[in-house]
């Protein structure tokens, strides 16, 4: 079996299985900080869930996908993946790619938003929000605008000894990968493979950079977008209820970390909630505003000689 | 309102709790559910953290706060009787 390697989270990923989506690593002698290997039915089966669940233990996950695979992810290190029969390799990866390695974060102590993030003049960003709420949908436009991703999909935030982190990683597949595992469908849902492919590059920030402001999106009827600061206690809550595959939280050995994480993100994070009209029209008037919002809030704490200049 | 004997042993239940600007933030996994505590709701919150009977917790408050031990017990009881509804506190 070949040997992939790949970068993604901060974390050296050596697979048994190819992952396109993720970037390579070329260097594939290191120490890998996570393995994933394919292992036979046989060896699985018995330990695993029934069909259709997930189980969350401290330091281990499982997941039995119908259809596909049964996933088992431990310490932080290590996912073994037991395809069924004739799954094709994307709906493997659907499921690796996104619970999987959602788990994974969790055992590893990060705190991983489902959310987009773009890195900016102003630090990084994030946009977090319900189902459908458009966040993938506004990163892509700022990466349009020459922002570079940080990650699409699922958002890993770390806590540095300098500061919140955001660490750089790719999925494309991001909203069927939910859908699919909330309906446990035994015959499969119809799989729809994101159309919205992330050059890598220059489009895409290889590195971690430091969190500024997460944005929680919401509709409302008036043309006129909202950028509203949150205060107090629902910060913290905000936080936890856009936690990517938030179930997972309960049972993790991590969890009384991570809540003290939604604490100290929610302090030293801005967050603000966004509110605007889903006119498609207005995505890149929204933008504008988001720009313009930033730049005023975050310039003069971070850019001190940007602000000099103009005067 | 609920009557707690001074022999009634309190402890807090398991929950998952956070600083945020000198508020501590708990969350009930299970329901779902938030609390922010501040001022003497906090300090009744970190007393609890090992168990004390009702007549003890009434003491430190005292200790704490220029309150008489009448009044103390009172507005503690009401309090209390709120963390209990809320599955924050047991009493034994």
């Amino acid at each position: 079996m070949s040997l992939n390697a790949y970068w993604a989270y901060g974390l050296r990923i050596h697979a048994e299985l190819e992952c396109p989506e993720l970037p390579s690593l070329p260097d594939a002698t290191s120490n890998p900080d996570v393995t994933v290997r394919l292992l036979p039915a046989s060896v699985e089966a018995l330990e695993t869930p029934d069909s259709g669940s997930y189980e969350v233990q401290p330091g281990v996950f499982r997941l039995m996908v119908p259809g596909v695979a049964r996933y088992r992810v431990e310490a932080g290190s290590r996912i073994f993946v037991t395809p069924l029969p004739d799954v094709p390799a994307e709906r493997l990866r659907l499921f690796l790619l996104g619970s999987a390695m959602g788990a994974l974060l969790y055992q590893r102590g990060l705190f991983p938003l489902h959310g987009s993030a773009v890195e900016t003049p102003w630090g990084a960003m994030i946009f977090v929000g319900a189902q459908g709420a458009g966040k993938s949908t506004l990163a892509a436009h700022f990466h349009r605008r020459g922002y570079r991703l940080l990650s699409d999909d699922v958002c890993a935030v770390e806590s540095k000894p300098e500061g919140l982190q955001i660490l750089p990683a790719l999925a494309r597949f991001r909203l069927c990968a939910d859908a699919y595992e909330r309906l446990q469908s035994p015959q499969g849902a119809s799989f729809d493979v994101d159309k919205f492919v992330v050059p890598m590059g220059e489009g895409y920030c290889p590195d971690p950079a430091p969190l500024t402001a997460i944005h929680i999106l919401a509709d409302h009827e008036s043309a006129t977008p909202v950028f509203e600061v949150l205060r107090g206690f629902d910060r913290v809550q905000q936080l936890l209820e856009n936690l990517y595959r938030p179930h997972y939280l309960k049972g993790q050995a991590t969890q009384a970390d991570l809540m003290r994480m939604a604490g100290m993100i929610a302090q030293q994070a801005t967050m603000v909630a966004v509110a605007r009209h889903r006119d498609p029209e207005a995505i890149e008037e929204l933008v504008s505003f988001l720009e313009s919002k930033w730049t005023r809030r975050f310039t003069l704490n971070q850019l001190p000689a940007a602000t000099k200049e103009k005067n | 309102m609920r009557a707690y004997r001074p022999e009634d042993k309190l402890s807090r239940t398991q929950m998952l709790s956070t600083e945020l600007d000198q508020e501590t933030v708990l969350m009930s996994i299970d329901a779902g559910a938030y609390y922010g505590l501040k001022g003497t709701a906090q300090c009744i919150w970190e007393q609890l953290e090992t168990p004390l009977t009702f007549s003890a917790l009434v003491d430190r408050l005292v200790e704490e706060y220029e309150v008489s031990p009448e009044i103390c017990a009172a507005d503690l009881s009401g309090f209390l009787a709120e963390m209990e509804r809320e599955g924050l506190l047991r009493v034994e």
